[in-house]
């Protein structure tokens, strides 16, 4: 027989609890400061806009701070409250996630660096084009991850948790491309052009990484784990 | 009377995903030849060599009632061989009720009636024929309080074997030297064996307590919040113990303290009790039998997830 009084109300540990809501929603506020940059990367390469990609830059460091300020009050959780079950999942994953978003923001920097020799990117018209199909596609496949873990919802992640298909086919595309590149700054504007879509390609996965992360949150199955580590 | 509160489905989860046992189970060891003990009733036989690598105890549709009152109810559990079981569950679910049944101890309570099966190595544990001291000496028990005897330390631990009837002063003293190694106690008090239990920490006094215990070498050791009246350090020591203990011995401990049924045991049962909404009274009832990792990590029913994280319970 179930208790008849919804556990929140019967509750115990309240702190705790209330500091375990922070953490999940931390998390989410840090998500969506790399997805405010991934969105400034988009706009830096379709519009050109040089302030969006200054301001990703001074966002980063905002992300950054975040990752080490919930990463030591994780650590404080696990030392004062030895939490179990599903409150050790989600602390334990707190940790993961964030690392993840913070690899997600410095990658999306790698790009918004890139902003200086955006004339030369664009002058390899075929590439660039497939970069934008790129960016597009990496800034969507982490809003996926992103609201999968703000939902905890087992079906976003494992949308999430799904690699992209079409981010494969882009980086052969563009691998394919640059070989074609010729001219007298081809090779400089080649090797700009793999960074951008090399960081792409691994926002994806790292996107696919979260994913599979908020599964093993939502069921604690352990072959989740595993799926992580594609 | 007992109808009343006999109402409501069963709500024992069943086992799930038992662990592989060639992994948790230790390769069984020759027992030694039991002390001879002159009961006046029939000894259990030892069990054979096959059945110590199954369930030392098999519990079935366990009810134990004070008088009118059902403390417990529906109780079903294995208990694996050279294994920690711990017993959570808040106050009042039934966890020392149905520890205490496993040595009857219950039977010394007048108003205390049990019903259902218990099976010791196969063998019918309530049966009328069974000795009950005989059960007790194969089946230890360790308190919550340290209770040692005002005695010298030597005839604390002695004192078992003496009544079993081991008179010779070579033997006895053989057996108080490995019975206080065993309870990782001699190097502390083997200078001091004549003097007085009382005069020991409380700590010294539980692990005598257990030297006591494993002395008459007993086949089963049950603990009852054997560390709730010590220290971290005396804690963690009993711990310790009883990893050691477990090549030797089957362990049951009943334990408020949650940490030490994760640190300690290999499988965990968790009761709780329910409310019976006609008279208010609290019947025992076993909510989830798993291996301890999964209780901990991932369990199988939403009022353990509840207990092990703190909210309810």
């Amino acid at each position: 027989m179930a208790p008849d009084i919804p556990p929140d109300r019967h509750g115990f540990r309240n702190t705790y609890r209330a500091e375990l809501e922070q953490l999940r929603l931390q998390t989410e506020m840090m998500g969506v400061l790399v997805d405010q940059n991934l969105e400034r990367v988009g706009r830096l390469l379709r519009d050109g806009d040089m302030d969006a990609a200054s301001a990703a830059i001074g966002a980063d460091d905002a992300i950054d701070a975040m990752n080490v300020s919930l990463t030591e009050r994780c650590y404080e959780v696990l030392a004062r409250e030895a939490p179990v079950a599903s409150d050790l999942r989600l602390v334990v994953s707190v940790i993961r996630v964030i690392s993840e978003f913070e690899r997600v923001g410095d990658l999306a920097l790698r790009v918004a660096k890139l902003a200086p020799d955006l004339a030369l990117l664009r002058s390899v018209d075929r590439c660039f084009d497939i970069l934008l199909a790129m960016s597009d596609e990496a800034t969507e496949h982490f809003r996926t991850a992103l609201r999968a873990w703000a939902t905890g919802d087992l079906g976003v992640a494992e949308q999430a948790a799904e690699p992209s298909a079409w981010m494969e086919l882009y980086y052969e595309q563009l691998l394919d491309s640059l070989l074609r590149v010729s001219g007298p700054d081809g090779v400089r504007a080649a090797l700009r052009a793999l960074v951008a879509g090399r960081a792409f390609d691994r926002i994806a996965d790292h996107a696919s990484i979260i994913g599979s992360r908020v599964r093993y949150l939502a069921t604690g199955d352990p072959d989740h784990l595993a799926a992580e580590v594609r | 009377m007992n109808d009343a509160v006999v109402g409501g489905s069963p709500t024992t989860t069943p086992r799930q995903g038992s662990p592989d046992r060639s992994v948790l189970a230790p390769t069984p060891t020759p027992r030694e030849v039991p002390m001879p003990v002159d009961t006046g009733a029939a000894p259990i036989p030892n069990p054979a060599p096959a059945d110590r690598s199954s369930n030392v105890f098999d519990i079935n549709d366990l009810d134990v009632y004070y008088g009118p009152f059902r403390a417990v109810r529906d109780v079903r559990l294995e208990i694996k061989e050279r294994e920690i079981t711990a017993f959570i569950g808040p106050s009042g679910c039934g966890k020392t009720t149905v520890l205490r049944c496993l040595n009857r101890m219950n039977d010394l309570i007048a108003s205390c009636r049990v019903n259902g099966d218990i099976r010791y190595h196969g063998i019918d544990l309530l049966g009328d024929d069974i000795d009950p001291v005989e059960v007790r000496r194969r089946i230890g028990m360790v308190f919550q309080k340290p209770n040692p005897f005002p005695k010298s330390i030597y005839d604390n631990v002695a004192f078992g074997p003496k009544i079993g009837g081991v008179k010779d002063k070579a033997t006895l003293d053989g057996i108080v030297e490995s019975a206080l190694t065993k309870a990782a106690l001699w190097d502390e008090v083997k200078d001091r064996l004549k003097t007085s239990a009382m005069g020991m920490s409380g700590g010294q006094q539980q692990r005598l307590c257990i030297a006591r215990t494993i002395a008459v070498q007993p086949d089963v050791v049950l603990m009852d919040e054997p560390c709730s009246a010590l220290d971290p350090i005396a804690t963690a020591r009993i711990e310790d113990l009883m990893q050691e203990l477990k090549s030797d011995y089957t362990i049951v401990i009943v334990t408020h303290n949650m940490q030490q049924a994760a640190r300690v045991s290999d499988r965990t049962a968790f009761f709780t009790a329910e409310v019976n909404p006609d008279s208010d009274s609290r019947t025992g009832i076993l909510v989830e039998y798993d291996a301890t990792d999964k209780m901990f990590s991932n369990p199988s029913d939403q009022r353990t997830e509840n207990y092990v994280t703190g909210r309810f319970g």
